[in-house]
């Protein structure tokens, strides 16, 4: 039998004495976690299965011959490792890194591919590191330009933990009641908040999954929304579907229709928790602000898309939007 | 038309498929029977309550078996009666044969898969589409869900749902006043029936992780007892490896009648018999005997239908690097061990979308 709430308050140390979480240092968030690291010399296969197993998407990579963290890997990465790989995408010769030429030329030869050589590959969301004591107020504002997580270190160069946009989320989410600050912007609709837009990335239903990765990838965005003929949303593809990609080789799930794979990404992911979900992961556009981020928090996804009653797509919450807001509420 | 209910019910316990015209004859007949019950529909014990089915017709074969054969069992079925399975339109087909049959013997509920978006993604489409070769029966059947009741009420003692209970309902008069006759909207108290989860470390209500309904604890179950009269709620919808769970000190039981999940959870699976004296008695049961079960040409298309190709179909594929099928191909420092990826521009799944479909 659990406690009740606020005994768990007390439980985990907090000092209740201060309700500016913006104060909170980074270490306090990421006491007691034991981060999951990936060695460098791991193949890409091996690291999307620790990736899976830990039901996390992204996790650091170290080198012990270099006693060194040399970048994150994600599943960015991991799809434009496919992509290149399969030569969906083009890089320049001139802006080819090193490792980029080492792992295109190791792919061709369809030799195996150590995750180091993968590692910040995508280019975007790479290694962020920041001292233990730093400030959620600036992690917050760092969230909200479009860096989805940072590595916490100690001031000994070890990994004191990583905190992602979605565990600060859940972390803000389960001591609201402590942090009067935010309970304002929390009542908000989302049209008050600017979030009602309809610039959203999307693909019709028949389009292969190739296509939208491609997709994804030039467009700079980690998800996309699957729509049918009238422009209903009927599902979605995000950048950590691909895990479903990588395990047990289904590789030709690339060249299936998006609904064919939104189809099989959910039937796999409810076999393995028992439980099926909504086939479509969204928020009203009527919907308050604090509403929202509790569905964030309650599925565990990076972002929500804004639904008319109809069922058109107007708009979409990502947790960057998120902290981009909380920053701005602070500031003010 | 002429309909033979009892033939109906004859062919389809050897699994043979009833015509589209019979499934449209059938699904008319139901709906005009279902228009006339109410969202809580109120019986009384003796009954047997059957949880998830989720298309695995030869469990349900074994269902009959164990709890005995319609009209002399009375049967309270609480949805999910498609998707997953491979069976899905054999086991809507034959409880809907029973409903329109003995119409006070079998009662069906909604459950959350009764519904088009979620059977579009979690394969009753697809099954439709393969064995009738057009989505006509899928539109039968979906526009018959529209019409199954919410909740059951035994002995005015046991609320009986799919799902949960709802921030929005308190009284069982607030569920008799709903439109139910309609696509299961998005958000709402009919949703939240259909898919909301208790959740024995909570209290209150708190947002699903589902992306739907709530998920509910101990005081919101005891104010609804309370208010409503009763002593129980019985309800499905969650996976349980025992084939049945009870929480908050008897005050709620989920019941789960798909054993081996998906052919391979590995779970037992129980029907609740509720006696005239208000005693419960799970009834549990495993997966139906070896001689009996699918094919194992059958099983392995189910494996693929989850898993989206059948391991050892690129086997023997060209030597250029092409993809291997053997899950070792990703191991750590092999020699030589090919990447998962071709280069080589072809698609080598032509056959498995022909075999999906």
């Amino acid at each position: 039998m659990s406690l009740p709430d606020s005994l768990n308050h007390h439980r985990e140390g907090l000092t209740t004495s201060h309700h500016d979480w913006t104060m909170l240092q980074a270490k306090k968030l990421v006491e007691g976690q034991k981060p999951v690291q990936i060695d460098a010399n791991t193949s890409i296969e091996n690291a999307c299965e620790i990736l899976h197993m830990s039901g996390i998407s992204c996790a650091p990579v170290y080198d012990a011959s270099r006693k060194q963290y040399v970048g994150m890997f994600d599943y960015g990465d991991l799809m434009t490792y496919v992509l290149l790989a399969l030569k969906k995408m083009d890089v320049p010769l001139e802006d080819q890194s090193m490792e980029m030429r080492d792992l295109i030329h190791k792919s061709r030869q369809h030799q195996q591919v150590p995750v180091k050589l993968a590692s910040d590959l995508s280019g975007k969301d790479p290694f962020c590191a920041v001292l233990a004591e730093t400030r959620l107020g600036a992690i917050v504002n760092d969230f909200g330009s479009g860096i989805h997580r940072v590595a916490v270190m100690n001031s000994n160069g070890e990994l004191a933990g990583v905190l992602s946009q979605s565990s600060v989320l859940d972390f803000l989410m389960r001591h609201l009641s402590e942090f009067s600050h935010l309970q304002p912007v929390m009542q908000k609709t989302l049209p008050e908040l600017g979030l009602v837009n309809s610039n959203v990335l999307s693909v019709n239903g028949d389009a292969q999954v190739l296509e939208a990765l491609m997709a994804m990838s030039s467009n700079n965005v980690t998800s996309v929304a699957v729509l049918d003929d009238q422009g209903v949303l009927i599902g979605n593809i995000s950048m950590a579907d691909i895990q479903y990609i990588m395990k047990d080789l289904k590789a030709s799930w690339l060249w299936l229709s998006c609904f064919q794979f939104v189809s099989k990404v959910r039937q796999s992911r409810g076999v393995e928790t028992g439980e099926d979900q909504y086939p479509i992961l969204d928020v009203n556009a009527t919907a308050t602000f604090g509403y929202a981020l509790a569905k964030l928090q309650a599925t565990k996804v990076h972002r929500l898309w804004v639904v008319n009653d109809n069922g058109l797509v107007a708009g979409v919450v990502s947790l960057t939007d998120v902290f981009k807001i909380l920053s701005a509420h602070t500031d003010s | 038309m002429v309909l033979d209910l009892d033939r109906c019910i004859e062919s389809l316990f050897k699994r043979q498929l009833l015509a589209e015209s019979v499934i449209k004859e059938i699904c008319e007949r139901t709906k005009e029977l279902l228009m006339n019950e109410s969202n809580v529909v109120h019986i009384n014990a003796p009954v047997t309550v059957v949880g998830d089915i989720h298309g695995q017709f030869y469990d349900l074969l074994e269902i009959f078996k164990i709890g005995g054969y319609c009209p002399d069992t009375n049967y309270l079925f609480l949805g999910d009666y498609v998707d997953r399975g491979l069976y899905s339109v054999e086991t809507m087909s034959i409880l809907t044969c029973l409903k329109l049959r003995y119409p006070d013997r079998v009662q069906l509920v909604r459950g959350n898969h009764e519904s088009r978006a979620v059977t579009q993604t979690y394969g009753f489409y697809t099954e439709c589409m393969k064995k009738y070769g057009s989505p006509q029966v899928w539109h039968y059947f979906t526009d018959l869900f529209d019409y199954l009741t919410l909740s059951v009420v035994i002995d005015n003692m046991i609320f009986c749902v799919h799902g949960g209970l709802s921030p929005s309902i308190h009284t069982i008069d607030q569920i008799k006043v709903m439109d139910r006759f309609k696509e299961i909207p998005h958000e709402g108290p009919m949703a939240d029936l259909v898919w909301s989860d208790p959740d024995p470390g909570r209290e209150e209500f708190a947002v699903s992780p589902r992306g739907a309904g709530y998920t509910f604890g101990s005081l919101v179950v005891e104010k609804f007892l309370h208010e409503n009269g009763m002593d129980h709620i019985l309800r499905a919808h969650q996976l349980c490896m025992e084939g049945f769970q009870v929480l908050f000190d008897d005050q709620l039981s989920t019941v789960w009648s798909a054993p081996n999940y998906c052919y391979r959870c590995g779970n037992l699976a129980s029907i609740l018999e509720v006696g005239v004296d208000g005693e419960r008695h799970f009834n549990v049961f495993e997966a139906a005997p070896e001689n009996e079960r699918p094919s194992a040409a059958e099983v392995q298309r189910a494996a693929m239908f989850a898993n989206g190709i059948p391991t050892g179909l690129f086997s023997g594929v060209g030597s250029n690097g092409a993809m291997t099928s053997s899950p070792a191909a990703g191991n750590g420092n092999g020699n030589g061990a090919s990447s998962f990826l071709t280069t080589a521009g072809m698609d080598p799944t032509q056959d498995a979308i022909h075999y999906f479909l």
